[in-house]
């Protein structure tokens, strides 16, 4: 009952018009971000990260959330109408929901997408409602060792796990620590690869990092290389769904969200993994007629699981952020560094210190749902017009929203050279296929985790064996172990499956 | 010299990159503390850490770029398929019009230059575009004023947005409030 009491108390917060409004403008502007090509929520995020310094923290929280999940709405629209493949979120959903377009069902795949996506993300908001708190309660017992574990888990499987290649994982990986090392140490107040510029005695801004690796790498990369690509736009049908659908979809829905929640609680990162698997499990369950429409006419479940399990992972991924304060995404790292611009720092003490904050941000969950829902069945029309806009005044600009977003932080004019200079950066790393997240998680997260494992390391009296000593650490350190190595074989039955 | 000759010595130089980043950093943390305290290790543990991991991770991708390029790259990168040559001109407006606006958004303010980086990089991937058919010039004085005014139309209300309704300072050409 005290969690109802809780969320009453978080829908009266959130329920008041102007929280509505920014939740409102927060899962609108979600879904043209997730719509238009170029631009994700990570960047979306980043760029108003500026508003944080004057806007109160229950309304930037409420409105950055539904930026986060509005995005995953937007961007089931846009892999099935358009024949380029976007964020590796949606690149399941794009396998079938193009082929179901090509053949003129564009609209049957996009009301599944939205209608999935709507079941999955309010499944997964209960569990998020059910189980954080009861998390944050275990949490709270968690000590230094535990904590750097658990962070490692993080690090690795976003680093190790996902993208292609473990090295050039961990390059980024490190560069990211790296960039996270500039300024004080947080322990002993030294100054740490500074070069005696006061600014950077703060650090670098993760504005900057996300802005310059996504938004203004993502131009320079379509400037460079993208000129000749031709994209072609699928027809958009009315969008309903024949009772045959409703049939096949509902229990691609729940499957989608059985198999996506429980990725997002651990802090094992990606929507690859769910979406995969979720798009294996209904290729396999799927018979006679249904089954040869895979890979053809396109199969309505291989849109609906999918989509619904992409969801419920990235909701539940507000779980591990929320309790124990560990980004596992792009998204996350950022919505982490949102907080510590309000001074607080996500973890178990979170749902006592900030709870007015945290039960609005999770009733807004609820109603942002229900607004995109109605945004994306009745509307998708509006957004389908957003594809129209010409690929250079698109860049050109999301160039003037990343230079609001690096110059609002900080009013300085380096920080604009600094941004081009990472934008350079970001070129070269998604040039030679380096993916970006972990950097964006390692220069959050780097900082905490050093500074638990140099706690942890008090505590055992200098001894590195304590993270053996305790039997939960241990056991994260088994489990990281054992994310280096599963992950590996499922890809590689995965990869049998589809085949 | 041959498409994969290039790429295989860009690789090179990409994993040499990351080892000189890797002995700067080394560089960089001999000059830090490493007064330890209880914990038995000092500031200078991460930064040491994170070095020696980029060093090995450089001199992993200097043997994979050395022995037939990066592994398990993407299977498919359209851009790449068609082996064709960076727009260089192109990338030197859009980078053009981002420092510019670097070096004056203090003096011009942000409507202008931000309409000004948007002319630029607009261009810049205009000729990305048109590249195939260089013959001809479709660069016309009227899409150069047809760019800075929807620079202009979209930088405004930005600006607008920010300062009246956020009151996050931007800098304006006039003290308005409103240019």
């Amino acid at each position: 009952m005290d969690i109802l009491n809780h969320l009453l108390a978080g829908f009266a917060t959130a329920g008041t018009p102007v929280n509505l409004l920014w939740a409102f403008v927060g899962c609108a502007l979600g879904t043209a971000v997730g719509v238009l090509p170029g631009i994700g929520p990570a960047t979306a995020v980043a760029m108003l990260l500026p508003i944080t310094s004057q806007v109160d923290s229950t309304a930037s929280m409420i409105f950055f959330a539904g930026i986060y999940y509005g995005a995953m709405y937007g961007g089931s629209t846009t892999s099935i109408l358009l024949n380029t493949p976007g964020e590796t979120a949606t690149m399941v959903t794009a396998m079938e929901g193009n082929k179901m377009a090509k053949s003129g069902r564009a609209g049957a795949a996009l009301a599944s997408a939205a209608i999935g996506s709507f079941i999955a993300g309010t499944i997964a908001t209960i569990i998020v409602t059910l189980f954080a708190p009861v998390l944050a309660d275990y949490a709270v017992r968690l000590g230094p060792p535990e904590y750097f574990c658990l962070m490692l888990l993080a690090l690795t499987t976003v680093s190790a796990v996902l993208g292609q290649s473990t090295v050039r994982g961990l390059t980024a990986l490190f560069v990211g620590l790296a960039i996270g090392l500039i300024g004080m140490d947080q322990i002993t107040g030294q100054a740490r690869y500074t070069g005696g510029v006061p600014e950077l005695l703060d650090g670098v801004e993760i504005v900057l990092v996300a802005v310059g690796l996504f938004a203004v790498a993502e131009a320079l990369h379509a400037v460079l290389f993208e000129g000749t690509v031709k994209e072609s736009e699928n027809k958009l049908s009315r969008v309903t769904m024949s009772a045959s659908d409703w049939r096949r979809s509902l229990p691609a829905w729940l499957r989608g969200t059985a198999i996506g929640a429980p990725f997002g609680c651990i802090p094992a990162g990606g929507t690859e993994i769910p979406t995969f698997l979720s798009y294996a499990v209904e290729k396999k369950l799927a018979k006679g007629e249904n089954l040869a429409e895979f890979g053809n006419q396109g199969a309505i479940e291989g849109v609906a699981g999918p989509e619904a399990a992409n969801n419920a992972t990235v909701t539940t991924a507000l779980i591990p952020l929320l309790t124990l304060g560990i980004p596992v995404s792009n998204t996350t790292a950022i919505l982490l560094g949102a907080f510590q611009n309000y001074g607080i720092q996500p973890g178990p003490q979170l749902f006592t210190t900030s709870a007015n904050l945290v039960w609005a941000l999770i009733a807004s969950l609820y109603i942002g749902n229900v607004m995109l829902l109605v945004l994306n069945l009745p509307l998708v029309g509006l957004w389908v017009k957003l594809l129209k806009v010409p690929k250079p005044q698109l860049y050109a600009g999301i160039l003037i929203f990343a230079t609001v977003g690096a110059y609002g932080m900080r009013q300085s004019a380096f920080d604009l050279v600094l941004l081009y200079a990472i934008g350079l950066l970001g070129l070269v790393m998604r040039r030679f296929d380096f993916p970006t997240a972990p950097v964006v998680v390692g220069m959050i997260l780097g900082p905490l985790a050093e500074a638990q494992l140099r706690n942890a390391l008090s505590i055992g009296e200098g001894k590195w064996t304590i993270f053996l000593e305790r039997p939960m650490s241990l056991t994260l350190l088994c489990v990281v172990v054992s994310v280096l190595v599963l992950p590996r074989v499922l890809k590689k039955r995965k990869m049998v499956v589809l085949i | 010299m041959s498409f994969f000759s290039i790429k295989k010595n860009l690789e090179i130089i990409v994993s040499l990159g990351v080892i000189a980043l890797a002995l700067g950093l080394a560089l960089g943390a001999s000059g830090i503390s490493s007064e330890a305290g209880y914990a038995g290790i000092g500031p200078n543990f991460l930064p040491l850490l994170v070095s020696a991991g980029l060093f090995l991770c450089g001199g992993f991708l200097f043997w994979e770029a050395w022995s037939g390029g990066f592994r398990n790259g993407p299977d498919s990168d359209p851009s790449e398929a068609t082996q064709e040559k960076p727009c260089w001109s192109g990338m030197a407006w859009m980078s053009a019009g981002l420092l510019l606006s670097a070096a004056l958004i203090t003096t011009i303010g942000f409507i202008l230059s931000c309409a000004l980086c948007f002319a630029c990089a607009a261009h810049g991937l205009r000729q990305a575009n048109t590249r195939p058919s260089q013959t001809t010039q479709p660069q016309s004085i009227r899409s150069w004023v047809v760019d800075t005014a929807l620079g202009l139309a979209i930088s405004a209300p930005v600006f607008w947005m920010f300062t009246k309704f956020l009151s996050i300072s931007l800098p304006g050409l006039t003290q308005s409030g409103w240019l």
